[in-house]
Order: C-alpha cells, then sequence, then structure tokens
C-alpha cells in the first residue's frame, strides 16, 4: 500500500514538475509584462491619455516604416519649447537638449531576430495601436502588453477576412515574417 | 533539341588529403562521458534561459531627425562606381545611413542598370577594417594638420628650388579632377602628371590616336554590330568596360525580340568569359593576334580591293575559321567590328585598318565621342622609373596606384623610390607602395566621396557621398587643394567644373541650378552634342599609309618569329572577373566568387591545355614549376580545355603582401612576368620552361563535374531551326499530386539563356542582398560554399575546341517541392505566392531537404559564419558588419538555407503597393540578380498574370523547365541557347 502511495506521489510529482517544466520551457523568450523603468518617467497616460496627443503624431515612422520608432527629441521641444510647465523629468529632457544627447530609451516591445514585423504593413491594414500594445493611453509606465508570441500573431492573421484579392490582407504563409 | 555533344566528368580532381579526414574523425568521436557532460550544460542552460530575461536592449532615437532619412526605410542615392575606370552609373541603398547594398542606376545610357560582380563587391570595400584610420607619416599616424605641414614644407621647397613634382595615377576619369590636375599644372611648372593602367591599354591609344588623331579610345557599339571578331580582347569579361559592353551584346543575342542574332568569333589564347559565348571560339597561340589580324585584313583589303602591301604570312591559325569569319564581316560592312586585346600598336593599327575597310568607322567604331578610359601611357613611366632611379624626381605622389606590387620590375621601382625626397600615397591602406610612401593621407572610398565621371566623351556621371567618412580620412582631391593652398572643398570644385565647363553648353537652357540639382539626382547628365552631321568617315591617305606600313610591321614579326623550341611555351596573363588588377584582392565576396570558366575560387593557377598536360604528365591541381630565364613561379595547374596547346595562362591581381589578412597568401603574383616590347607592357611572352614540381595543392573549385549525364539541363537549337520550327505543343505531364491552391500570385522567374554570358555578377549581388556568408578556401574544398545562386558550366565536345553552356541556378521554387515533402519538421513550406520558403527558426537541419533536391541548390549552415574566430571575414569584425543587410536574418549555425526570390524584395513590393493604394505592377519587384543582370537575362514577374514579361517569356518557343520529367513544376523556367554558326 505504502509502496503504491510512494509511487503513485512520485508519479505525480514528476507529472507536475514535468508540466511545469515544459510551461516554463514555452515561455522563453515571452516578457508579457514587461515595464522596465525608463531613463526619463514619461508618461503615455498623461500624453496620449489626458492629453489626447496621437499615437503617430510621436510615433510617426508606424505611417511609413517598418519601425515605428521612438519620437526624436525636436519632436518632443514642439510641444515642450512653448509649454512653461515643468518638472524634473522635463528638466532632465531639456538637459539633453542642451548636452545634445539623445535619450537611451529601453525597448520594452522586443522580437527575436528571426522575425521581421513592419509597422505601416499594419497601421495600413487598419490595426489599432492597442491591438497588439493594450491601452497605452492609460499606462504611466509602458509595459508589454500581448505576449507577442507566434501563436498570438496566428490568431489575428487567421481570423483577418481578405478584403481585395490584389492587397491580400493577413495570411499564413511562413515567408510573411520569417525570412 | 537536346545537345548532341558528348560533356566531360570530373576535369577537376580534388581530394582532401586523407590526414585530415583521419583528424576530422577524431574531432568528432564523441565518449559517454563527454556525451553526459554536454547533456548537463544543456539542460542547465536550458533551465537558465528559462529563468532570465534576455539582454535588455536599447532604442536610441535621433536627437533631431535629418529630414530625409527615416530608420528603417531605405534612402537611395545616385553615385557613380569607381571600381574601375567604366564609371558605370549606381544607386547606392542606405539603411540608418549605411550603404548595404550598390544597383545599377537604370539612367545611366552606358551601364543602364548594369554592374559587374567587383562592382557590386566595392560596397563591403567600404568596411573593409584593413582601412587606414587617418593619415601616417613614416608609418607613425598623425594628424592632418601635422602631415600637412610636413608635406606643404617640402612642397614648398621642392618648389622653391624648381625640383621635379610628379603625380603618378591610374585612369582618372573625373574631369573635375583632371581640371584640378591642370591647375597644378599651371601653377608649378615642374609638376608632371603621369598616368599608368596595371592592365595597360597603351597601344590601342597609340593605335588610335595615329590612326584617327584622337587622343582617346573609340567608343565600341556591340549593339550595332551583327558580327563581331575578338582577337584576345575579353569584352565581356574584363576588357575596358564588360558592363557596358555586355549590355550593348545582350541586345544582339535576342532573335525572337530583335529579329536578328550576331555571330561572334572570339580568337584567344585561354578561355576566357567572352569566349565561352562566341558562336566560334578558335585558340590561338598568344603571340598570333598580329597574325589573325593580319590574315582578316588581307581577306577584307581583296575584297575591298584594295592593296596591303603585306606577304601572306604562313602561320599555324586557323585559316577557315579565319575566312568564315572575314566573309561574316565582309556582308555585314558597316555592322561588324573587330576589336582586339594586344599590347602591340602595329596589329591595334591593323585593327582599325579592318574596320575603316569594313565602313565600321562611325557606326560600331565610334571616334566622334571617343571613350577616356584608360588613358594609360606605358612609356612615360618607363621614362619615369629611369628618372627615379637617377635621382631626378624630388616629390612623387601616388593615386591610385600600386606600382611596388604592379610593376614587373618592383624591385627597381622601390629602389627608384628611395631615392625621392618626398613621396605621398594616397591609398586607403599600407599597400605594397604606400608602406614605403613617406606620407599616407588616405583616400576617402568613392561611396563616401564627391566626384564626377566621364568615362564616354560627353557622358557625365556624378558621384555623392552615400555615407559621412567613417574614418579619418580625405579626399585626395582635397588633400591637392590644400597642398595648392585652396580651399580643401572638391564638392565645391566640382560644382564650379560643372558651372564654368558644362552648364554653357547644355542646350536645354537650364539655370545651373536646375542642372545640377536634376544630374546629382539623375546621377547621370548627357551633353547634347550639337546634330551637325559629320561627314562620314574617308580614309586619308596618310592613314592608309599607317595601316599599310603597320601591316608589313606585323607580317614582318611573323616571319621572323622563329619556331618555337619544342619544350618552351608561351605564356598569356589575364584578368579575373573578380579580382581585376589586384586592387579588389582584399575583398572576401570576390575572392570566394568562382571564376566564371575554372569555377574556381581563392586563389590563382596555371592554365594549361589537356595535351600539354598529358605531355607533362600533371593533372589539375599539382604544382608545375613555371620558369623563365629571369623568374620562376609556382602554381597549381588546371587542365582547361579549349585552352590553347602551346599556351598557358596566369591570372593577374593575385598574391598581394600588403593588402590585408584576406589577400594574404592567396595565390601568387604574375605580374612580375609582365615584359615590354617596343615600350608597350606585354601579357604574354614566350620561351617559358615548364616543370612538375612534384607536390600538389588541391584547388578550391565549386563545380567539378562538367557533364549533364545524357539530360537536357541546358537546351540549346540553331538559328535556323527557332526561325523555322512552330512551336512545340508539349503534353502536360500527369501528376501524382493534387493542383495547389492558387493564390493572388505566383512569383517566378525566366532566365535567358542565351543573352546570359555567365558573367557572375548576379551571385554577388544575391550574396550582397540576401547576407550570404564567405566560408573560406578550405570550407570550399568540402564543398561547403553558401551562394544561393551559382553558374553552372557544362563543357563538352572536342579537346580543342569544347562548347560551354553556362546557367545561373538558384531554388527553382517547385510548385510540386521535393524538399518540402521530406522535411520532417515543415520548415520549408509553400507559400500562397508559389514561393518555396524556408524557415530558419524551426528548421532542426536534418538536410533531407538537401539530399531530395534534384537541382542541389539547398546549402548547409556547417558553422555559425558570423562573429566566428575560425571565419575572419567580414561577418567577424563589427565594421564588416555593418554591410549586412537588415531586413533578411544573419543564418545560426545547423540551419539549412537557399534562395528565397529576394523574398524581402517580394514584401517590399508588395508593401509598397498596399501603402499606394494599388495592386503590384509587372516590374515594380525586381530581385537582386535581375537587378544587377548588365544582358537583363533574368526576369521575375507574376506568372498568374498572362501580360506580364515574364509569363510572356514562358509563353515563347525557347521556353523549358529544367527536368522537367521529374514533375517537380519549378517556377523558374529557362530559355533556350541559340548557336548561330556558321554553316561552312
Amino acid at each position: 500500500m505504502l509502496r503504491r502511495f510512494v509511487f503513485l506521489a512520485t508519479a505525480i510529482v514528476c507529472l507536475i514538475s514535468a508540466g511545469l517544466v515544459a510551461y516554463e520551457m514555452s515561455r522563453v523568450g515571452v516578457h508579457q509584462g514587461y515595464a522596465p523603468e525608463q531613463p526619463i518617467a514619461f508618461s503615455h497616460k498623461l500624453h496620449a491619455g489626458d492629453s489626447r496627443i496621437q499615437c503617430l503624431y510621436c510615433h510617426f515612422g508606424a505611417r511609413t516604416s517598418r519601425h515605428a520608432g521612438i519620437p526624436p527629441v525636436n519632436v518632443c521641444m514642439n510641444c515642450h519649447g512653448m509649454l512653461t510647465k515643468q518638472s524634473v523629468d522635463i528638466e532632465k529632457l531639456k538637459e539633453l537638449v542642451e548636452r545634445r544627447q539623445p535619450a537611451q530609451w529601453i525597448k520594452v516591445h522586443n522580437l527575436p531576430d528571426f522575425v521581421y514585423f513592419n509597422h505601416s504593413q499594419h497601421v495600413i491594414s487598419g490595426v489599432a495601436c492597442q491591438t497588439c500594445h493594450g491601452p497605452v493611453e492609460t499606462m504611466a509606465r509602458v509595459r508589454q502588453q500581448a505576449p507577442l508570441t507566434m501563436g498570438w500573431c496566428i490568431q489575428c492573421h487567421r481570423s483577418r477576412q481578405v478584403s481585395d484579392p490584389h492587397t491580400p490582407a493577413a495570411n499564413l504563409d511562413c515567408g510573411k515574417c520569417h525570412y | 533539341m537536346a545537345n548532341d555533344l558528348t560533356f566531360w566528368k570530373n576535369r577537376v580532381h580534388v581530394e582532401t588529403s586523407r590526414e585530415d579526414l583521419e583528424t576530422n574523425r577524431a574531432d568528432l568521436e564523441t565518449s559517454r562521458r563527454d556525451f553526459l557532460t554536454r547533456m548537463g550544460f544543456v539542460l542547465a542552460a536550458s533551465a537558465l534561459a528559462g529563468c532570465s530575461r534576455g539582454a535588455v536592449q536599447k532604442a536610441i532615437p535621433f536627437l533631431i531627425k535629418p529630414e530625409e532619412t527615416m530608420p528603417g526605410v531605405a534612402t537611395w542615392y545616385a553615385s557613380t562606381c569607381g571600381a574601375c575606370s567604366a564609371g558605370c552609373g549606381l544607386l547606392v541603398k542606405t539603411r540608418d545611413g549605411r550603404p548595404i547594398k550598390i544597383e545599377g542606376n537604370t539612367e545611366s545610357p552606358l551601364s543602364g542598370g548594369g554592374t559587374c560582380a567587383s562592382g557590386q563587391a566595392t560596397v563591403l570595400s567600404l568596411y573593409d577594417a584593413e582601412r587606414l584610420k587617418g593619415p601616417t607619416w613614416l608609418g607613425v599616424p598623425v594628424t592632418w594638420q601635422d602631415v600637412d605641414a610636413r608635406i606643404e614644407e617640402r612642397l614648398r621647397a621642392a618648389m622653391a628650388g624648381r625640383h621635379n613634382l610628379v603625380l603618378l595615377s591610374g585612369t582618372i576619369v573625373s574631369p573635375s579632377t583632371r581640371a584640378l590636375i591642370a591647375e597644378w599644372k599651371a601653377r608649378v611648372p615642374t609638376f608632371r602628371h603621369v598616368v599608368y593602367d596595371a592592365v595597360s591599354f597603351s597601344a590601342l591609344r597609340r593605335a588610335t590616336g595615329a590612326c584617327f588623331a584622337i587622343d582617346g579610345l573609340p567608343h565600341y557599339r556591340f549593339d550595332r554590330a551583327t558580327t563581331i571578331v575578338g582577337i584576345g580582347a575579353d569584352f565581356l569579361g574584363t576588357w575596358l568596360s564588360p558592363v557596358e559592353f555586355t549590355r550593348q551584346y545582350a541586345r544582339r543575342r535576342r532573335p525572337d525580340a530583335a529579329g536578328v542574332m550576331s555571330r561572334h568569333y572570339q580568337f584567344e589564347a585561354g578561355v576566357s568569359l567572352t569566349g565561352t559565348n562566341a558562336d566560334h571560339r578558335v585558340p590561338i597561340a598568344a603571340s598570333q593576334q598580329g597574325a589573325v589580324a593580319l590574315a582578316i585584313l588581307r581577306r577584307i583589303a581583296i575584297e575591298a580591293g584594295v592593296e596591303t602591301g603585306a606577304e601572306q604570312v604562313d602561320g599555324a591559325i586557323d585559316e577557315g575559321a579565319v575566312a568564315s569569319a572575314a566573309e561574316d564581316l565582309w556582308r555585314h560592312r558597316g555592322a561588324s567590328l573587330v576589336v582586339s586585346g594586344s599590347q602591340d600598336t602595329a596589329t591595334q593599327i591593323v585593327v582599325h585598318a579592318i574596320n575603316a575597310l569594313l565602313g565600321n568607322i562611325g557606326t560600331t567604331v565610334d571616334i566622334e565621342s571617343p571613350s577616356l578610359q584608360k588613358q594609360g601611357d606605358d612609356r612615360s613611366l618607363a621614362q619615369l622609373v629611369d628618372e627615379m632611379e637617377r635621382g631626378d624626381i624630388h616629390g612623387l605622389m601616388l593615386y591610385g596606384v600600386n606600382p611596388a606590387y604592379d610593376f614587373p620590375d618592383a624591385a627597381r621601382f622601390a629602389r627608384g623610390l628611395e631615392s625621392v625626397a618626398l613621396t605621398i600615397s594616397f591609398a586607403d591602406r599600407l599597400d605594397e607602395t604606400a608602406s614605403l610612401a613617406h606620407a599616407v593621407c588616405p583616400d576617402h572610398h568613392f561611396l563616401e566621396a564627391w566626384n564626377d565621371a566621364e568615362a564616354v566623351t560627353a557622358s557625365y556621371s556624378l558621384a555623392q557621398p552615400a555615407i559621412a567618412p567613417l574614418l579619418d580620412t580625405r579626399a585626395a582631391q582635397d588633400s591637392l587643394l590644400k597642398w595648392l593652398g585652396k580651399e580643401p572643398d572638391f564638392y565645391a570644385y566640382v560644382r564650379e567644373f560643372w558651372r564654368s565647363h558644362i552648364h554653357p553648353t547644355d542646350a536645354r537652357g537650364r539655370t545651373f541650378d536646375e542642372l545640377w540639382d536634376h544630374a546629382l539626382h539623375d546621377g547621370v547628365y548627357h551633353r547634347d552634342v550639337p546634330a551637325a552631321k559629320t561627314p562620314p568617315f574617308r580614309p586619308s591617305r596618310a592613314f592608309t599609309a599607317a595601316w599599310q606600313s603597320a601591316a608589313h610591321e606585323v607580317g614582318g614579326r611573323q616571319r621572323s618569329s622563329a619556331a618555337p623550341a619544342a619544350d618552351r611555351y608561351e605564356l598569356h596573363l589575364y584578368e579575373t572577373v573578380a579580382i581585376r588588377d589586384g586592387r579588389h584582392a582584399n575583398n572576401p565576396w570576390l575572392q570566394e566568387l568562382p571564376d566564371p570558366v575554372t569555377k574556381i575560387t581563392w586563389g590563382n593557377y596555371l592554365v594549361l591545355a589537356p595535351s600539354l598536360a598529358r605531355r607533362l604528365g600533371v593533372e589539375s591541381g599539382d604544382v608545375v614549376r613555371m620558369g623563365i630565364p629571369d623568374a620562376q613561379i609556382e602554381l597549381p595547374a588546371y587542365v582547361q580545355p579549349g585552352q590553347s596547346p602551346g599556351t598557358v595562362s596566369i591570372a593577374l591581381g593575385y598574391g598581394r603582401q600588403h593588402a590585408g589578412k584576406v589577400a594574404y597568401g592567396v595565390g601568387a603574383n604574375a605580374f612580375p612576368l609582365v615584359t615590354s616590347f617596343d615600350g608597350e607592357r606585354q601579357y604574354h611572352r614566350g620561351g617559358v620552361v615548364l616543370q612538375k614540381a612534384g607536390r600538389s595543392e588541391p584547388l578550391a573549385t565549386t563545380q567539378a563535374h562538367h557533364s549533364m549525364e545524357g539530360r537536357p539541363i541546358v537546351r540549346t537549337t540553331t538559328l535556323s531551326a527557332l526561325l523555322s520550327e512552330e512551336t512545340e505543343a508539349r503534353p502536360e505531364a500527369a501528376s501524382l499530386w493534387a493542383d495547389r491552391e492558387g493564390g493572388p500570385h505566383r512569383w517566378g522567374l525566366a532566365i535567358d539563356l542565351n543573352s546570359c554570358t555567365g558573367c557572375s555578377a548576379c551571385v554577388t549581388a544575391c550574396q550582397a542582398e540576401n547576407n550570404v556568408p564567405v566560408v573560406g578556401r578550405d570550407e570550399v574544398l568540402r564543398g561547403r560554399e553558401m551562394h544561393w545562386i551559382r553558374i553552372d558550366a557544362y563543357t563538352g565536345g572536342s579537346e580543342d575546341h569544347p562548347e560551354t553552356l553556362v546557367q545561373p541556378m538558384m531554388c527553382q521554387h517547385c510548385q510540386n517541392a521535393p524538399c518540402e515533402t521530406v522535411c520532417p519538421v515543415a520548415a520549408t513550406t509553400h507559400s500562397s505566392d508559389g514561393l518555396n520558403q524556408q524557415v530558419y527558426n524551426r528548421c532542426i537541419g536534418t538536410r533531407y531537404c538537401e539530399n531530395n533536391c534534384p537541382y542541389k541548390v539547398r546549402r548547409f549552415n556547417w558553422f555559425r559564419y558570423a562573429q566566428n574566430e575560425a571565419f575572419d571575414f567580414n561577418m567577424n569584425n563589427p565594421v564588416g558588419r555593418m554591410v549586412l543587410n537588415p531586413d533578411v536574418t544573419v543564418r545560426s549555425r545547423g540551419v539549412m538555407e537557399k534562395c528565397s526570390m529576394c523574398i524581402q524584395r517580394v514584401q517590399d513590393g508588395k508593401l509598397l503597393a498596399k501603402q499606394e493604394g494599388r495592386s503590384v505592377a509587372d516590374g515594380d519587384i525586381k530581385t537582386a540578380c535581375q537587378q544587377v543582370c548588365p544582358a537583363d537575362s533574368i526576369v521575375f514577374g507574376d506568372l498568374n498574370d498572362p501580360e506580364s514579361r515574364v509569363a510572356r517569356m514562358r509563353a515563347g518557343q525557347r521556353h523549358y523547365l529544367v527536368l522537367d520529367e521529374i514533375g517537380t513544376k519549378p517556377n523558374v523556367g529557362y530559355l533556350m541557347k541559340i548557336k548561330n554558326r556558321s554553316e561552312a
């Protein structure tokens, strides 16, 4: 009886740990919830949420480029050059301008090197920024909302309809993203 | 229409030595203990990987973004190639400020969108880690102020003392630079400019001056020629302006489009790229070029009813071939062309006479707007070296030349250099000559500099920087301006030159700024030559006298040359398509580019004919000691059918000692074997003794098997058969596979084997575009080269008159792909656009696909080639990696790769269409191999669109699929090769 119990218990423990290992392994490289501290505590909630600045005003690359891009400081200064409000972080920004050094932001959303992702392709197709980045306008510090796994990408690619045969929408070809 | 030729197998015997195999085996053996150790490490590492986050990545924006750049979007700059003096128009693709790819400029009236392999590879030379970081004085790095002060002080002293100053340069096709040099001459009375080319054209230049009284070379027009005769001129590979000539030549090799097809005779000693393309190739000894030219002249003169004054010479030349060539030339007089690579002025005058008697002057030989390439004058260099030895030269500036390497008596040049008080080199590295100079003032790479070019009179081209100088270099012209006491701003100088010299002749009534902006945008500017019709060329009495005396001279020389002794051979020196005169030696892409004819990489070798090899008892790979009275050279032999039996060939440009670590120790330098005759450099000589050295050195070849094994892989037909035959209805073979569901597109390629010359520019273009790694000589010897596209050469027929057929071969993107069915992890799949895709992150490296591919186009990453000390090429240093295309993955070890049909370009084309709200138009997307092709032989497009160019080519009579019978249904198709043989 005891031997049976021990056997069963061992089996269960083994199974559970194997499951845990398998789960952990499947999460290798998945950084959902990653929200690093930035050199300047820029709040998207304040800018995109409260002040309702359009995403593409700063991340203008998303329209035409593969990269959405972090805005150059001259874009920040479009407004901050005129606004009188001061804070520690705005001071930091102005100091960078004076020192002529760009800010070294920490990249939140990272894809592996073997994946090609193009922002403009998705923006033109009418995918909202929030679909992948979550409600950024509510985030004081940006965090990675979606898992950014291939399964998560495919989910969306599967569901989107082919509207025009000549400009096909999302499809499931491997070569769409991997080359 | 299958081939009736018997093709050879295995001409090259390549075998890794048994010892190597044994050591390799020992490396591979793993004990149980090792296995457990590694297993444990792997488990621990994966557990750790699971717990840790990836390294923190930073995103650093511009502080103030320049208006014209957008991160992630390519910016293109029109420029001019600096790889040789042909000055082809370029478009330089820059990503995030880095030039990453060179493409031909379709606006260029000369090169028309084509480039060559070495032009393609020059973008890698920009990131050469061996470039000098800044100026040096006596080998020690100094600042520009310092070096300028030292040089200016000495120059002032030299000018005050009326000492001789010389600028020794290669051909300068930049009119602004020439103007600057003229200014030096005007300001400094003792200043002189000496020009020489390592591979010289001075005899042709001298002959052209004597016949037509022009200072230049004729501008040849192969596109107007129905009969072409080449005498030792590799005009499709290395001679004068190969890209332009290939483009012109290919236009007359498309009979279904043009209605006519040129017939090409080639008389040559070694087998050149041009020779493999000829309809009739006749091997001649290197010394017989004059005899062939004279024999043709005699026949043409008889037809024209002119007296040649030269007697009949009984030479060992093939009179039948000469007769049929002369007959074709005469039949197409006015639309025929004879060119010769001879360095004998009399022979070149004879060739001019043939063209003149045929009425080709003004049609195929344009002397109205001469070519300004190859301005070198061998005699003035010889004179300069004499003066240097005598100590008459006080200051010497070396610009774009490396005489300590390529002057035949380099030691004498170096001795002469010692007596020069001030030597300044503008070289970008401490090469053979620069390391002997007092000051090295490194010039910019051409992609960093402003410049202009006028390779053919009135066809201008501008070069603009595509990147800010990477290193502390300065344009050579800026240095020259500075030392002349002027503002060192060559940009302003070029602009001023254009304002004062080019704008006034502009016929379109634009302001200078308009003209400049247009020229800078387009990259090229063509001055409209006034339409005043010049009278057709009439041979003057002086011209007739000149060529008659030249003919007499050539005839006399042929007669006097005694029959060579039985064990004395002739030597012929040639340039390879990749390395050329040695200037590209440190470029790993070019070192690994298989030679278009021999398919050998990494090094030069002694080419000999099969009959000679039998007589000497050598096989390919056996080292042969070649002796001439004053030098000896040891090189592995390569047995080449079609090689003239009495002549051995060696490529120039190898054996560089100070070019950098890529070039170091690769091949042997053949420049010391160059001789001089009548003041001109000669690239052939007699009296060569050959001897087996008794050891062997394997040749790193990428193709050792040249037989099609009876299968119609390259199909040929004759022109008459093509013109008479009706389109055969090809029966559709029954397939075991269900038809694929068609997507909106089906991408495909059509490759015209008739216009393809095999120049291999596509191989380098693909390498640049797709981050294809360089693997090095040892790995090539193991058959592990990584090129996604290769040029297969099949050689057959008789040993002396072989026929070579070339075929670009890459992934055929089969509709029923054998690779896809055997992949256990579905890492290679079919896309809805008809492409066969390879997914690197899914591949586990079983290599089943490679084994099951009937076309053998898949490449396996046996190692990690990037950031690996064992593969110390461009991908192993941070500067060299700047050339990588950020849109293409750098593959890791253990995965399979192959041609993706430039899927990143397909995606880009589709995206652009999407951004503009339209569908993809035919011609929007060009693969890298298509874009580079000077012959326009490769066409990409949508096979679903019956109006697309590729679909129309596919519907044509000449179209076929390789290995059609196995039912793979490739999306890559070929158009048959046509041989336009004379019936006689």
